[in-house]
C-alpha cells in the first residue's frame, strides 16, 4: 500500500491487487455480520452497537430502539462505498473528503472487528494471535492512520 | 464549543431532591479503548463537535489516560443523539446523569 496523501480535493492511496481482494473479503464479512438476524451475543456486534446506557437496562433499550437501524443503515452505506471505490484490479483509490470518512469508519469498524476477534488489548494481541490475521489488522491500521493524517493535514475538517 | 445546560423551569423557589435530579444535565461519555487510534479519535471529536484541535486532543489524551472523559452536555435527547453519532463512527460511548 502506497499511503494516503492529500492531492488537491482528492485524497489518493494506492493498492496492490491483493490489498484490494482482502479488502473486498472483509468488506463482505463485515456485512455478512450486519445483516445477521441472529447477531445477539456477538462479541463484534456487541462492539459495534455498544449499550447506549451502561447502568440502565431500560434506557439502553430505548437507545437501541432509536438508533440501531439508522446505524446499521449508515455502516451498510459506508460499506457499499468503500466497495465501489476499492481498485479490484489494484491500483489508486482516489476519494473526496465524504468518501474518506466513509472509508474511516469502515476501516475502524473492520479493526473493530477484527480486534475483538482476535482478542486485541490494551497490551496489543495474544501471543497465540495468527500472524496473517494480525498483519491484516495491522495493515488495516496503516490505511486508517494514513487516511487521517492526510485528512487533518488537509485542513478536512467539516465547518 | 461551550457546554450549554438547559435547566428546567422552576414552579416554585423551593428546590426539592426530585427537582435537583431534574436539574443536573446529561453527559455523553467516551471511554477507552485498545483498537481506536488516537488520532482518529482527535479526528472525531473535532469533527462531530467542533473542538479546535486543542480541546480534541486533551479530551482524547484523557480518555487515553483516565479511561473516560465527558465529551459533551445537555438535555438527554441530545446526549442520546451525540452517543449516536459517536457510535457511527465506532467510538465507545454512553450517555447518563451528570454525577
Amino acid at each position: 500500500m502506497t499511503p494516503f496523501r492529500r492531492r488537491g480535493d482528492r485524497l489518493e492511496a494506492g493498492f496492490v491487487a491483493a490489498e484490494s481482494a482482502v479488502l473486498t473479503v472483509l468488506v463482505d464479512q463485515l456485512e455478512q455480520v450486519l445483516a445477521g438476524d441472529d447477531a445477539a451475543g456477538d462479541p463484534v456486534v456487541d462492539r459495534l452497537f455498544p449499550a447506549g446506557h451502561a447502568a440502565d437496562p431500560d434506557l439502553a433499550r430505548d437507545y437501541r430502539d432509536l438508533t440501531e437501524s439508522a446505524l446499521r443503515e449508515g455502516k451498510a452505506d459506508d460499506l457499499a462505498l468503500v466497495r465501489a471505490t476499492v481498485p479490484v484490479e489494484g491500483g489508486t483509490v482516489r476519494l473526496d473528503d465524504d468518501q474518506a470518512r466513509s472509508w474511516l469508519r469502515t476501516t475502524n469498524d473492520l479493526r473493530l472487528a477484527l480486534g475483538t476477534r482476535l482478542g486485541i488489548t490494551a497490551e496489543g494481541a495474544p501471543e497465540d494471535t495468527d500472524e496473517a490475521q494480525l498483519s491484516v489488522y495491522h495493515w488495516l491500521t496503516a490505511v486508517q492512520g494514513s487516511l487521517v493524517d492526510a485528512l487533518v493535514a488537509g485542513g478536512g475538517r467539516r465547518r | 464549543m461551550a457546554p450549554e445546560r438547559t435547566a428546567p423551569e422552576r414552579v416554585t423557589g423551593t428546590s426539592t431532591d426530585a427537582e435537583h435530579e431534574l436539574d443536573r444535565p446529561w453527559v455523553t461519555v467516551v471511554w477507552d479503548d485498545p483498537v481506536n487510534l488516537m488520532t482518529y479519535v482527535t479526528f472525531v471529536l473535532q469533527e462531530l463537535f467542533g473542538y479546535d484541535e486543542q480541546k480534541a486532543t486533551t479530551l482524547m489524551l484523557q480518555v487515553h489516560q483516565e479511561g473516560k472523559a465527558i465529551v459533551s452536555s445537555g438535555p438527554r435527547e441530545r446526549m442520546e443523539h451525540d452517543t449516536s453519532r459517536l457510535h457511527a463512527y465506532g467510538l465507545w460511548a454512553s450517555y447518563q446523569r451528570d454525577s
